[in-house]
């Protein structure tokens, strides 16, 4: 009998199969992803006119096509890429020949390959559930394929329904499976995504085109009180060398000498922070980190250097103190931190001069440079005029208005005309706190530019001049939500509409807790949580966690299976299973009851041959006759039957 | 309905697994006992399906693609539950079947019925032939399936098996039944039609070679056991009621089929020229008897007598 595949199936299964490549149009060179298309629909098409389904000659052209054009895109069949190319493209093609359920199930398990390729390009929470309601289309296929009048819906409940109770199961292995690190094959990685972020330069504007940015940079998680609002700077990387434009940490190559550890004074913060992927293997610390894993290294501008792969989420544990020193300064650095780009204008020594840089010590200058730039009219704004020629000078004698990296870079240089040795600090401050996660959130809105100025004795000290104009900034954080709506920073707060925007908040809020503990305990589920995890449940040892493993799958199968099977026992009639009883009496005594033979009918067989038991059997009959088919049945009815059946001898 | 425990040594027999158990009188319901589960073909390729996923999320250290490797894992032990309550529950019991000439296909029918609530998708039932059938919830339904007949006697049917791969196709749930509902097989009509015999058995008076329906005598009422050809439809059609037309020929004389008589070189070949000669003298109408070594029964029509002679022969 040929196989004919019913217009239901094949709708079913294009649809599924429609569905669970479309993401990977974003993924895939457009012209593969064309050609399965081009594959789908043909096959689409000829669900309603199979005439137009190509033969076997013309698949192997289509294959032929194929390949060539996986070739020229791809060039390898190694790799994410290029592996998910290949099994995209040999779904479409196997679609063109269905000619047995076996096709039908090949067809089905290569999509499922196709699912998971998803995950290597996107692990948000929203994807995992998209896969899965299509993998549940999928599923209803295969129910389809076995069942003999399917309904859609039927189908579709029953695949919801296997799912639903695979899960507890799933997850159990999820936990308890090993984790063993996977060697890091290079020739895996093509993972070209850009990022924005923090870069090696500092460029007039660069901080500003982050500052509409909701995009997530790292969530922090304290294990006590959280720091205070104006301590919450996350150190980056730092600007040392400019060429009176931009300026660019050094070369991190050269600087490897470990700086001696800061004196710490006062309270410690210990806290979690996890990274969200990001271009450069910087991890942002609580000014100043204090102790850090064995993964991280401390550079010797004090900025925390992980050695993972930047592209990957990462965990990890962090402790800092706001409260440190230090300590003296070598001579290399002191001529690294007073470095200029040729000599100052007039004007800048002018002004140096008029606020006592040489005369009076360094911190009676810096009071008095703060105190400028608080009374002399200057203005914070994120969309400052361009300053391409000489822009330290232009911003302090004309514009006065520019925003956190204008004021960090005129700061610093100001200082060292003064020949005090000082910095730019890039980074992030503030951060918004989720009220549901109990944890901070810092975007890339949040990215930040300050100063650090060598004094003597007290090492190296953060000044943060845009404190000075822009106090709010510093204590209230970027209103990330009110910065969107209304399309650019604005400290004074409008009310924009204040019960939306407060829904609006609660709802990211929520949906950002969510997504933190997706990440942390799904995604970010590696070899040194779960070894963390399982040590908390005493499980040290492979064979101990063979043990649990085992014991948690037979439990958690055990009660499924219980679940599963227990109604269809249930739910029979128990004068039915009493009379059957009885009937399997009669038969062991030689009176044959045969399918479709009344009660009454075996009775009087039975009756005929064993006279002696007449009246027992009598009486079963009736009371069986009364319990099945008559509404008069008495309260007592079903015990009785059930002591006859019982003392019934043959 | 609770069944006698086996013990452990026809427990662990291989045959249970392939032709079931010793065959029982009464219906089967089918438990754990009767049902067994393997995956097949395709479940198998879903388990190199499932490894290939995990080795995904190992290489490329992705959990969601251990989670969806994981989550198949799961499916797939979960069907081993669907696959035994797609059997579950359902009770069989053969039905009295009817009986067939040797050669012909041998209906044996059973009653399949779903106890439960949840309905039955595609059971496949396979004697010698093959039926798939689904149940909805409660249902009773008979089938009816073939075996071949090549001997006369009783017959038993083959080992029935139930067998279903719903939901998902991974698994194939079978129980192999055998039922102890023999089919009475007659012998197979011999092929050439020879003339019936001479001489009554055992009796003075020859037996006749007459067509029935020679000289025809009257009409009476129509008793039980009357062909169908004598019926004098003409006055049925009148509304005159049922009557027989009464042949002279056919209550005189009477046919004698004896075993001496019939001709043969073995035993098979007698009975079955035998057995010829009552398909024709039943289709006739004729009044015949039957002898045999042994055996004497006296002269008569219907259907009742022909099934008697035919299990006369059928047994002997």
């Amino acid at each position: 009998m040929p196989f004919l595949p019913s217009t239901r199936l094949m709708l079913f299964m294009l649809g599924s199969i429609g569905l669970i490549t479309l993401p990977h149009a974003w993924h895939i060179p457009p012209l593969l992803f064309g050609f399965f298309t081009l594959l789908l629909l043909w096959r689409l098409l000829s669900v309603w006119q199979p005439r137009y389904l190509p033969n076997r000659f013309g698949v192997f052209l289509l294959m032929l096509l194929g390949i060539g054009l996986l070739y020229s895109q791809q060039h390898s069949v190694f790799g994410r890429d290029a592996g998910t190319s290949l099994f995209v493209v040999a779904l479409g093609l196997k679609l063109l020949e269905i000619h047995g359920r076996r096709d039908v199930y090949v067809i089905v398990y290569l999509a499922f390959i196709v699912a998971v390729t998803q995950f290597l390009y996107e692990e948000s929470i929203l994807m995992a559930l998209y896969i899965l309601l299509v993998c549940g289309v999928l599923l209803a296929t295969l129910i389809t394929q076995n069942s003999q009048a399917p309904q859609t819906l039927a189908a579709l409940k029953t695949s919801a329904a296997i799912i639903l109770q695979s899960l507890p199961l799933a997850l159990v292995l999820f936990v308890l499976f090993p984790r063993l690190e996977a060697p890091h094959w290079s020739w895996l990685d093509n993972d070209t995504h850009a990022k924005s972020g923090l870069s090696n330069t500092l460029e007039p504007g660069s901080i500003a085109e982050l500052s509409l940015s909701p995009e997530l940079v790292f969530r922090v998680k304290f294990a006590g009180d959280l720091p205070p609002p104006a301590q919450r700077y996350w150190r980056g990387p730092v600007y040392a060398t400019t060429d009176g434009v931009s300026w660019r940490a050094p070369p991190v190559l050269g600087r490897e000498n470990n700086p001696d550890q800061p004196a710490f004074t006062g309270v410690t913060y210990d806290y979690t922070l996890m990274m969200e992927p990001q271009k450069q293997n910087w991890v942002f610390a609580l000014e100043m980190p204090t102790q850090f894993g064995a993964g991280l290294r401390r550079n010797g501008v004090y900025q925390l250097i992980t050695n993972k792969n930047p592209g990957d989420r990462a965990e990890y544990q962090l402790s800092s103190s706001p409260v440190y020193n230090t300590g003296g300064i070598s001579k290399t650095e002191r001529r690294e931190n007073l470095q200029l780009p040729g000599k100052p204008s007039e004007k800048i020594v002018e002004l140096v001069k008029q606020l006592q840089g040489r005369q009076a010590g360094p911190e009676l200058f810096i009071g008095n440079l703060l105190q400028h730039f608080r009374q002399e009219n200057f203005h914070y704004t994120l969309s400052p005029e361009a300053m391409p020629d000489k822009p330290i000078e232009t911003f302090l004698f004309e514009r006065r208005a520019g925003f956190c990296s204008h004021y960090a870079t005129a700061f610093v240089y100001l200082l060292r005309v003064a020949e005090i040795p000082a910095r730019v600090v890039g980074g992030y401050q503030g951060g918004q706190i989720n009220d549901v996660g109990g944890f901070l959130e810092i975007r890339q809105a949040d990215a930040h530019a300050w100063a650090e100025a060598w004094l003597e004795g007290r090492g190296w000290v953060r000044f943060d001049p845009t404190a000075a104009i822009a106090p709010e900034r510093i204590e209230r954080g970027v209103n990330v939500d009110l910065q969107i709506a209304s399309g650019a920073v604005n400290f004074s707060p409008i009310q924009l509409d204040a019960k939306t925007l407060s829904w609006l908040q609660r709802g990211r809020q929520l949906w950002q807790s969510v997504d933190y503990n997706w990440q942390r305990w799904i995604i970010n589920y590696d070899t040194v949580n779960q070894r963390a995890f399982l040590q908390s449940l005493g499980i040290d040892n492979f064979v101990k966690l063979g043990y649990w493993l085992l014991i948690s799958v037979a439990g958690v199968g055990g009660v499924l299976a219980w679940r599963l099977l227990r109604p269809n026992l249930r739910r029979q009639d128990p004068a039915l299973m009493l009379y059957r009883q009885f009937c399997a009496k009669l038969s062991k005594a030689g009176i044959k009851v045969d399918v479709g033979d009344g009660p009454k009918t075996v009775a009087e067989r039975a009756k005929g041959l064993r006279p002696d038991l007449a009246e027992a059997i009598e009486r079963i009959t009736a009371i069986y006759i009364r319990l099945r088919y008559q509404s008069d049945t008495e309260a007592s009815d079903l015990q009785v039957l059930k002591k006859l059946v019982a003392s019934f001898r043959v | 309905m609770s069944e006698a425990a086996l013990p452990l040594k026809q427990r662990l027999k291989l045959s249970r697994f392939f032709s079931g158990e010793a065959p029982t009188a009464g219906p089967i319901v089918l438990t754990q006992r009767r049902v067994f589960i393997l995956p097949t073909q395709r479940g198998l390729a879903f388990v190199l399906l499932i490894l290939l996923l995990v080795l995904i999320g190992f290489v490329y250290n992705n959990n969601l693609a251990y989670l969806l490797g994981f989550l198949l894992a799961s499916i797939f032990f979960v069907t081993i539950l669907h696959s035994f309550k797609a059997l579950a529950g359902l009770t069989i019991q053969p039905a009295r079947p009817q009986a067939v000439f040797a050669g012909q296909a041998g209906p044996y029918s059973f009653q399949i019925s779903n106890p439960g609530s949840q309905p039955r998708f595609a059971v496949d039932l396979t004697l010698q032939s093959e039926l798939s059938i689904s149940l909805a919830a409660e249902q009773t339904q008979i089938v009816t399936l073939y075996q071949p007949t090549h001997q006369r006697g009783w017959q038993l049917p083959g080992t029935l098996t139930v067998s279903s791969t719903y939901p998902l196709g991974l698994f194939r749930a079978w129980a192999p039944l055998r039922f102890d509902s023999p089919l009475l097989v007659y012998p197979k009509p011999a092929n050439q039609q020879l003339p019936f015999p001479e001489s009554g058995g055992g009796q003075d008076k020859p037996g006749q070679n007459r067509r029935s329906g020679d000289e025809f005598d009257g009409v009476r009422v129509y008793q039980r056991g009357d062909a169908i050809r004598q019926i004098h439809w003409k006055a049925f059609a009148k509304g005159q009621g049922v009557h027989s037309k009464y042949y002279s020929g056919a209550s005189s004389s009477e046919l004698w089929l004896d075993y001496q008589q019939a001709p043969g070189h073995h035993l098979e070949e007698r009975l079955s020229q035998l057995c010829r000669w009552l398909v024709d003298a039943e289709q006739a109408g004729l009044r015949y008897g039957l002898v045999l070594p042994g055996l004497r029964l006296p002269p008569d029509n219907g259907a009742a007598h022909y099934r008697n002679c035919l299990q006369a022969l059928a047994l002997f």
